[in-house]
């Protein structure tokens, strides 16, 4: 910033310049030599005033640049704190959304399980399937679909599990009973649990089971061989399903487990009901 | 099944029964009527269409025996299996 200052006195005026190096105590330069010998012969009052004349002028041309100084220096400060006001705005705004979208991820899911409900997207059970549905239903005799029953047991479960008839033929809109039977050869009370499986995927949410003995505890005692039903319908709306137009068969498949004491295994749809 | 890892394809989704689970027949009480189901479906070449009497004579027998709750039969689908109700006296009998 200096060295404008300087730089505009030497081209308007050199004896200005001359003046400006003694001050700041430069060596003895031959204008310096110059500027003595014109002190000599000039009379000394005359040399007195110009001289605090040029000083006079110098210092307001100082102070001038001094405060065009200041005056940057206070507008670079504002600028700053327009700055800081401005990024505080911003920081805030980008806060607040962050704490929105982890509050919004947090009612997504209720909100989600609504819409699953009410929509019966993905095959979730719809809210309004009710009972009375089977009550008023008609069967579809032209559309026969064959049911086969599959049993399984995980490796843990010492159960003989099968099912009693390999496959049977229904309608929809009718219901139809069906047996599994299972055996416990061991010497001691088993617990078992379980749950199924419906093959096509899609035919699964048209598959409605009355009854059955899926998801809930049952004892066999030692040597004890029971039947176990189950009470099902397929929905008569499958018929008219265009998904569904080619499925032909539909594959029941349980699977028993070994319910262990104080296991809670998480049931399907009882946690929404 | 449910493992498949295909994003976006939908997996299967259990839901429970309607009306819960089955209590077990432990004492075979409802045996016989079992037997009576099996052997009309493998009479019929198991079409459930043909046995759905002696479906609804097992679960009549479960209900009596405490192994099911108590229901009317129509709300378990067999509506039409059910006797007609009495119909109105005759009025047509000449005296």
């Amino acid at each position: 910033m200096l060295l404008p200052v300087m730089l505009r006195p030497s081209l308007c005026c050199p004896l200005q310049a001359s003046l400006l190096l003694t001050r700041c105590g430069a060596p003895r330069t031959p204008q310096a030599q110059f500027e003595g010998f014109l002190r000599r012969r000039l009379p000394p009052g005359l040399h007195l005033q110009i001289r605090t004349r040029r000083t006079r002028s110098h210092q307001e041309e100082w102070r001038s640049h001094q405060e065009e100084r200041r005056s940057h220096q206070e507008e670079w400060r504002s600028h700053q704190e327009e700055w800081r006001s401005r990024n505080k705005t911003v920081l805030t705004y980008i806060t607040a959304a962050g704490v929105g979208m982890i509050g919004l991820s947090y009612a997504a899911v209720p909100l989600y399980r609504l819409y699953c409900q009410a929509s019966g997207l993905g095959g979730t059970a719809v809210s309004g399937h009710d009972a009375e549905q089977v009550e008023t239903m008609t069967a579809v005799k032209e559309r026969v679909i064959k049911v086969t029953f599959n049993a399984d047991t995980h490796a843990s479960i010492q159960w003989n599990f099968r099912p009693q008839q390999t496959e049977i033929f229904v309608v929809p809109g009718e219901t139809a009973l069906a047996f599994y039977r299972a055996k416990n050869p061991t010497d001691k009370p088993i617990i078992g649990i379980s749950t199924y499986n419906v093959v096509p995927f899609e035919a699964g949410q048209y598959f409605n089971k009355i009854q059955c003995f899926c998801f809930e505890e049952q004892r066999l005692n030692p040597h004890e061989e029971v039947d176990m039903p189950v009470f099902f319908y397929i929905d008569p709306e499958f018929d008219e399903d265009p998904r569904m137009a080619r499925v032909d068969t539909i594959t029941l498949s349980y699977t028993f487990f070994e319910a262990k004491e104080g296991q809670q295994l998480p049931l399907p749809g009882y946690a929404y009901n | 099944m449910s493992t498949a890892m295909n994003f976006g394809t939908k997996s299967f989704k259990p839901r429970a029964p309607d009306k819960g689970s089955f209590p077990l027949d432990h004492f075979g009480e409802c045996k016989a009527f079992k037997e009576k189901f099996m052997k009309c479906l493998r009479d019929n070449s198991f079409d459930s269409s043909r046995c759905r009497l002696q479906s609804k004579d097992y679960l009549e027998c479960r209900m009596d025996n405490q192994l099911m709750t108590k229901e009317p039969l129509e709300k378990l689908g067999f509506k039409d299996l059910m006797d007609p109700p009495p119909g109105p006296a005759d009025g047509d009998t000449k005296p």
